[in-house]
């Protein structure tokens, strides 16, 4: 309290009741912005401090991350968008690349590598549309064991870390599954549909387009052979009707069967 | 679903070492229906072809399958998924042996090569001839049998080489492995057909 009496006798008494709420005001406000400052440091601090303790259970533990990353997302810190840097904002990206080391961005970043090299692999038999999950399995199926487990989630948030690449890497979802798409191309809503129809049993035939869809017998057949001619099916024509089977529906195939 | 198919005749390899080998875990791809069906699209056939040949060196190899013969092992579980009554035709099989033949993985029993089409048994390279002569030579050389006098026969069939990968192998890979040994100057093969010995240096 350190006004000081500005020697205005003549004024009346409201513009001095108005002066001192304006800087009683001013005061709570600043007293305010400190406090929150102290917060906010101790938070940061607090919150280093969390990263640096559980920094390998943050790489570890798949489900211990992704809560890290929603509370992340909550407090409207992004870990991954922040740490890139790609902004110059220093304050942003020094301050998580020192907090956590590097550590979670490194995991996201080399997540991003292998879900980059399934795409590519797989691109020949899928037409370079992948479902998150089958990504998880094959890069699963190749890591050591006892590896880290890793997450839709964490796939997701790799293929984001994409983007400041201008890469053609991008998710979207079919009916309620979510893929990768590693090639610039749009479905367009026939082509999504029969996707989608697709996902239920695996396959479709023209037959089951034209009865559940109510489409044109020539609507169903270019829908499905585009997707065809895009790798996107594969044809099995061991059975009455032509079949057309997702590829992606070749990890979903129960494998009990095997055969000495 | 699928059509006649005639009735399941489960037919193994024809190979002495199957009982002793473990199951063999076929991959994902052998219960996806449409593998079975050559694909119209270049770049899926493509990824089938792939596919398949890694299957078949896969399987040959856990079976111990050094020559295999299309019409016969179209009836086994290498071509014929039963469980989801899909099968290879045999023109598909061969186009599959073509692409293997192009990879080194694979060559025409007698056959050039190119002229194989008329085929019906293959060479299978789960080990190349190469290789397969380096691992004879090896043996001989970590049991000492260098300038001894070995048969052809003791080489495949005996206990000591029980172990090796070698064991059991089809007389006439074998002689074609021997031949690469001998074009090294390694080996001197000597004797009548049924009665032949090696000699290693």
């Amino acid at each position: 309290m350190s006004r000081k009496g500005v020697g205005l006798a003549a004024f009346d008494r409201s513009r001095i009741t108005s002066a001192q709420y304006a800087s009683h005001g001013n005061n709570l406000r600043s007293s305010h912005s400190s406090s929150l400052a102290t917060q906010l440091s101790v938070f940061r601090s607090l919150l280093q401090q969390f990263a640096q303790t559980h920094a390998k259970d943050i790489r570890s533990n798949p489900s211990f991350r992704a809560e890290f990353a929603r509370m992340c997302a909550a407090i409207g810190v992004d870990p991954l968008a922040s740490s890139s840097g790609a902004d110059g904002k220093d304050g942003g990206g020094s301050f998580w690349a020192q907090m956590l080391g590097g550590s979670v961005n490194d995991f996201y970043f080399e997540l991003a590598v292998r879900v980059v090299e399934v795409c590519g692999a797989t691109r020949e038999e899928n037409g370079g549309l992948i479902g998150v999950k089958e990504v998880g399995d094959r890069i699963m199926s190749t890591r050591m064991e006892g590896a880290s487990e890793i997450t839709d989630d964490d796939i997701l948030r790799a293929v984001n870390t994409l983007k400041p690449l201008g890469s053609s890497y991008s998710t979207l979802t079919v009916g309620h599954k979510l893929y990768i798409r590693s090639i610039p191309k749009e479905l367009n809503t026939d082509q999504s549909a029969v996707l989608e129809a697709a996902q239920l049993l695996g396959y479709v035939s023209l037959s089951m387009l034209t009865l559940n869809l109510k489409w044109p017998r020539a609507r169903a057949k270019t829908a499905i052979d585009d997707l065809v001619s895009e790798s996107m099916l594969w044809v099995d024509k061991q059975c009455k009707e032509w079949e057309y089977w997702s590829p992606g529906f070749m990890l979903e195939v129960e494998e009990d069967g095997n055969v000495g | 679903m699928s059509t006649n198919l005639p009735l399941p005749t489960s037919v193994p390899p024809a190979d002495p070492a199957t009982s002793t080998i473990p199951t063999f875990k076929f991959p994902r791809d052998y219960h996806f229906p449409p593998f079975f069906t050559r694909q119209p699209t270049l770049q899926t056939h493509h990824a089938q072809l792939q596919k398949w040949s890694s299957l078949i060196l896969s399987y040959c190899r856990s079976h111990r399958i050094f020559k295999l013969s299309l019409i016969d092992a179209l009836d086994t579980d290498l071509f014929w998924n039963k469980r989801i009554g899909k099968r290879m035709s045999l023109a598909d099989v061969k186009e599959v042996v073509e692409y293997m033949r192009k990879e080194d993985r694979a060559e025409w029993v007698g056959g050039k090569g190119a002229g194989g089409e008329g085929g019906n048994e293959v060479w299978v390279w789960w080990r190349t001839p190469e290789e397969w002569a380096t691992a004879v030579y090896e043996w001989v050389d970590e049991t000492a049998q260098k300038n001894t006098v070995l048969t052809l026969y003791e080489l495949t069939q005996s206990e000591a080489t029980l172990s090796k990968e070698f064991h059991g192998m089809d007389s006439d890979l074998l002689q074609k492995a021997l031949n690469i040994l001998v074009k090294r100057g390694k080996a001197q093969v000597f004797g009548q057909e049924d009665q032949q010995g090696v000699k290693f240096f």
